[in-house]
């Protein structure tokens, strides 16, 4: 009848929690918790760049998969020779002839006559009917050591192309998302090489301070009024076109990296100017540590988090630099498959009046570079230990 | 007054000196490029039908100077540029580069230039107000359109642009000159033309600009309209335009107007993309046309060059021009 009044002496007494305590012990996580553990905690409150980071793994996980996911081999050994130039085929479910479950598209014949005034025309036709299948056997790509032909989707018979094909009748689905690919790992190259060099240079100009970093600094402003582009179009005009396009491919990202580094390599001097008057450096040097091992297990870690940050922020720029390259010839070539080599040839009136889709991938890639943008700057706010207390 | 002429002597010297390391750097990678400038002529000579010997290659090598050391070539070619001006001929095309370049370089600096200030016109009015702004809604929208800026590069915005003109007007909007204009010397019509053709490179190249100014404008702002003094005049009852103009926005001031040659860096980095989409006949598309074509070093060389000593010479203007405008540079100039 009566109540169950929680005991509040002996063996079974109920553990309640006082409001004091709960944050008590909020503030004690908040004051234990690791640099990652609070950055990830202010980074969630951010919904912008919350939003932004599920684009951006979706489309690094549409670049990594991309030979599964994309049904044709991106390069001339998968082209549709029956349909080049061809528009955007959408699956749909429903017609005049009734709905299916299976979405389907139509079958095209193509035909030039006097009729058509000796151009191709294309046809649809709404008799022929092809299915999507999913988990299709298709053209064979590598993992690794292993050979794989799955592919998500497929038709039952012919084509499909989700964006259309180009003038030679490849894919431009499929070649979208081997782009992404190539734009992420030219990034990362790019990143890591920028990165490396900026640490070198910036470690050593900060750390030793005096002259040496008056030379330093010297030479970098001097760099860095230089405009970077046009010097390493300069340079990429003249890498051997015999060149194979992996070789290439290094070497564009290699000229990429160096393009971005005088930025971080300043922001690592300022730091360590300011970081190598502090106790523990100097109580590492009078325990004889060289001045490396000092840079790297000392310095560098107190702002691993900002230099993550900046590489983030450097990103975009840095697959923009690459695309920018590729479009006017100079970077990738054809058979690599990046944005840049993809828009080459649409300056063309024929291509702006009557083949719009070759710009589809446009979309992707201005969508992954906002997303890098968005959670670099989501990042960055989070990082600063300073930035919750303004608002 | 004397202690101005030193600053500015001090200044100047570090602008040469800056300018001296650039054309060393310049120098050295059109030097590492593989092959000399006599074998490439002669190759393209070769393509020509007339039989080339090693014998050839090294008299012409001896005529352009090439056997010359590394170090006194780059010493002749510094001296020529610095004490007359000259660039010396393209190694292909056996022109004169001064003439060759001409008024397209004028042209380029001038479009340049005017990015540069109609990107400022926007971002500074356009920043000031979105950081004094509590609005999230006005901040969200302009972060959003600015950051667009900076991801759509440039020469994708160009595309758009002609895409969208070629399918709405049937006009692609390339080019700088219409025809009848083109080879005409200059007049007051053929500047109508040129001005009306202008303003879409200006447009692009300016919009990538404002986005990076904007972000710029809006940080400082923010910084400076948390200090104290803005909340001591606030505090003596200064409100609105009054208050921003004369306090945040006077600080501010100082490192928009130093950052003015990185932003004209940023946008030569653009400029040879867009003029090769627009087609547009002036340096940075030259510059391309030497590097993608021709494979002519000296040419490239000089345009890059040209294009640094634009924005050391900015930089070296901005310098003397805070110090002129900000009491503060002045006074640590002065000493007094």
């Amino acid at each position: 009848m009566s109540e169950k009044i929680p005991a509040t002496t002996g063996p079974n007494v109920e553990i309640v929690e006082t409001e004091d305590a709960v944050a008590r012990r909020a503030r004690e996580a908040y004051f234990t918790a690791s640099q990652r553990q609070l950055i990830w905690a202010r980074f969630k409150k951010n919904r912008t760049a919350m939003v932004a980071a599920t684009i951006l793994i979706v489309l690094v996980l549409m670049g990594l998969f991309a030979p599964f996911l994309s049904p044709y081999n991106p390069t001339v050994a998968g082209r549709d020779k029956d349909y080049t130039n061809g528009a955007p085929q959408i699956p749909k479910f429903c017609d005049e002839q009734g709905c299916s479950m299976r979405p389907f598209i139509y079958g095209v014949t193509r035909e030039r006559s006097l009729a058509t005034n000796f151009r191709w025309v294309t046809k649809v036709d709404p008799t022929d009917r092809r299915y999507v299948h999913f988990f299709v056997e298709g053209w064979e790509y590598d993992l690794g050591p292993l050979t794989f032909n799955r592919h998500l989707f497929g038709v039952d018979k012919g084509f499909i192309h989700l964006f259309g094909t180009d003038d030679t009748g490849k894919d431009i689905f499929s070649r979208t998302l081997h782009a992404i690919y190539t734009s992420l790992a030219v990034g990362t190259l790019g990143v890591l090489i920028s990165f490396v060099l900026a640490l070198v240079i910036g470690g050593v100009s900060g750390y030793f301070g005096g002259v040496t970093d008056g030379i330093i600094q010297m030479v970098t402003d001097a760099i860095r009024t230089v405009p970077v582009i046009p010097l390493f179009m300069a340079i990429a005009a003249f890498i051997p076109q015999e060149w194979s396009s992996e070789t290439r491919f290094f070497f564009i990202s290699i000229i990429i990296g160096f393009i971005n580094w005088p930025t971080l390599a300043r922001r690592v001097r300022t730091h360590l100017l300011v970081e190598r008057n502090q106790e523990y450096v100097l109580a590492a040097q009078l325990c004889g540590a060289p001045a490396g091992h000092i840079i790297r297990k000392h310095l560098l870690p107190s702002f691993t988090s900002y230099i993550i940050v900046d590489l983030v922020i450097s990103f975009p720029y840095i697959v923009l630099s690459e695309t920018a390259l590729s479009f006017i010839g100079l970077g990738l070539k054809d058979p690599v498959n990046s944005l840049g080599v993809m828009l080459q040839n649409t300056t063309s009136a024929d291509v702006l009046l009557n083949y719009q889709w070759y710009f589809i991938p446009v979309l992707f890639f201005i969508a992954l570079v906002m997303a890098f943008v968005y959670v670099g700057d989501g990042l960055r706010d989070a990082a600063d230990p300073y930035g919750g207390t303004k608002k | 007054m004397l202690q101005f002429a030193r600053f500015a002597a001090v200044r100047a010297a570090m602008a040469l000196f800056t300018l001296l390391l650039v054309s060393l750097i310049v120098f050295s990678l059109m030097e590492l490029v593989p092959g000399t400038c006599a074998e490439r002529y002669l190759a393209f000579k070769n393509t020509q039908g007339s039989g080339i010997s090693i014998a050839d290659i090294e008299a012409e090598e001896r005529r352009l100077g090439l056997d010359r050391p590394f170090l006194i070539r780059w010493g002749s070619w510094v001296g020529n540029v610095f004490l007359k001006g000259e660039f010396g001929d393209s190694c292909i095309l056996r022109l004169n580069i001064n003439d060759l370049l001409g008024d397209k370089f004028l042209i380029s600096a001038a479009i340049c230039f005017a990015s540069l200030i109609l990107a400022y016109l926007i971002a500074i009015p356009v920043g000031i107000l979105s950081a004094s702004s509590r609005s999230a809604f006005l901040n969200g929208s302009l972060r959003f359109v600015s950051y667009l800026g900076l991801a759509m590069p440039n020469f994708l915005l160009a595309l758009m642009i002609m895409l969208f003109s070629t399918v709405m007007f049937g006009d692609s909007m390339t080019g700088l000159f219409s025809n009848a204009y083109r080879d005409a010397p200059w007049s007051l019509a053929k500047l109508g033309d040129f001005l009306s053709r202008a303003w879409l490179p200006v447009f692009i190249l300016g919009w990538s600009a404002t986005a990076f100014a904007l972000q710029t404008v809006r940080a400082l702002m923010l910084d400076e309209n948390d200090k104290l003094y803005v909340t001591a005049a606030r505090a003596r009852g200064l409100f609105g335009r009054r208050l921003l103009w004369r306090y945040p926005a006077r600080h501010a001031l100082g490192p928009i107007v130093n950052s003015l040659g990185f932003d004209l860096n940023r946008i030569f980095n653009e400029l040879p993309i867009v003029a090769m989409i627009l087609t547009l006949t002036e340096a940075g598309s030259l510059l391309l046309e030497s590097l993608a074509r021709s494979n002519d070093q000296q040419l490239a060389g000089a345009i890059i060059f040209l294009l640094t000593a634009t924005i050391v010479g900015l930089n070296f203007v901005t310098d003397i021009a805070l110090a002129l405008i900000d009491p503060r540079v002045r006074k640590s100039v002065m000493g007094g």
